[in-house]
């Protein structure tokens, strides 16, 4: 059987003490470390610091294609709802804004162009062949139609 | 923008895709499809005012007026009237509505703006190229100038007024 004085720990008090001074010591350095990132913070000029950045530099580096690889375009678009979009669109808005008239007339008028420029295009074709055909019947060379000695003045858009 | 004389179009091609024929005497078939379009405007428009008059008639008098084709003044009115489109459309432009659409225009034949005496005279000629079964129009086919008996009688000639070239390029800038 032991004496009372084995059941006291001889270090407990320094322990207790040791435990303090480390929580004190800790939010000490914490406080101090802290300070000193403010300080550092204010010290530095950032907009200098972004400056001397070549961020084309930076942006020749990255490989976009692998960037592009790795993102899973499908389970991204899995996630947009697309009607819930469309539904916040205010299309009345949106039609009242765009000038659809002169859409219509633009694509109208080049759409007429277009067939006008075909249906020539077939005439001149189909002249052509004619003339060759009886140049070939008369046993003559065809070197395409001649013309007037004077022109008249070119027709801008006809 | 004309192409030089004596250039030869591409064999087997329709040549405006490549080259442009403004200038040059236009061709059978655009002239006959123009001719044909202008027929059928200037037949529409004369029906469409037909119907006009047998309408107002009814409108002011209660009466129908119906139209005989066979009608000599029904005849008389049409010839009128063609005269009109024609002559009006050559001498104010070179052009009626089938050949603004087919892209050839009435010309003197030294090629300078066609005078209202030469379309009056023109128009007046026409129907003697069809008589002998539209033997006048062979010289379209045949001759190097491509002219039929009405333009040899009136010193006319047709060319094409449409800039291919031009047509390519607006087409490209579109695409």
């Amino acid at each position: 059987m032991g004496s009372n004085t084995d059941l006291v720990d001889p270090f407990e008090r320094q322990r207790l003490a040791d435990g303090r001074l480390v929580t004190r010591r800790e939010a000490l350095t914490q406080a101090v470390t802290e300070r000193a990132v403010e300080l550092v913070m204010s010290a530095v000029d950032v907009n200098a610091l972004l400056d001397q950045v070549d961020l084309n530099a930076v942006l020749d580096q990255v490989d976009m294609n692998r960037v592009l690889d790795r993102i899973d375009l499908d389970r991204l678009l899995a996630r947009v709802d697309l009607n819930d979009i469309v539904q916040s669109l205010d299309v009345d808005a949106l039609i009242q804004q765009t000038d659809l008239g002169a859409v219509i007339a633009a694509s109208s008028s080049g759409a007429a162009a277009d067939v006008l420029d075909v249906v020539r295009s077939q005439a001149v074709g189909l002249d052509e062949f004619i003339a060759r055909w009886i140049a070939r019947l008369r046993r003559r060379s065809y070197t395409g139609p001649p013309g007037p000695p004077g022109r008249p003045r070119a027709e801008a858009a006809s | 923008m004309t192409a030089r004389a004596g250039d030869a179009p591409p064999r087997g091609s329709p040549a405006v895709i490549r080259e442009s024929l403004q200038g040059k005497y236009a061709g059978f078939a655009s002239r006959f499809t123009a001719f044909a379009v202008d027929v059928g405007v200037s037949l529409g428009v004369f029906l469409l005012a037909l119907a006009a008059v047998s309408f107002a008639a009814r409108v002011l008098t209660g009466r129908d007026i119906s139209w005989n084709k066979g009608d000599i003044w029904v005849i008389i009115a049409y010839a009128v009237w063609a005269f009109i489109y024609f002559a009006y459309s050559w001498a104010a432009s070179g052009r009626t509505a089938g050949m603004a659409l087919f892209g050839v225009r009435v010309v003197r034949d030294d090629g300078t703006h066609a005078s209202a005496r030469r379309a009056v005279v023109r128009t007046l000629a026409l129907p003697l190229s069809f008589l002998f079964l539209g033997l006048g129009f062979a010289g379209i086919l045949l001759g190097d100038r491509r002219r039929a008996l009405h333009d040899v009688i009136a010193g006319t000639a047709v060319i094409y007024s449409w800039d291919a070239r031009a047509a390519r390029l607006r087409f490209l800038s579109r695409g």
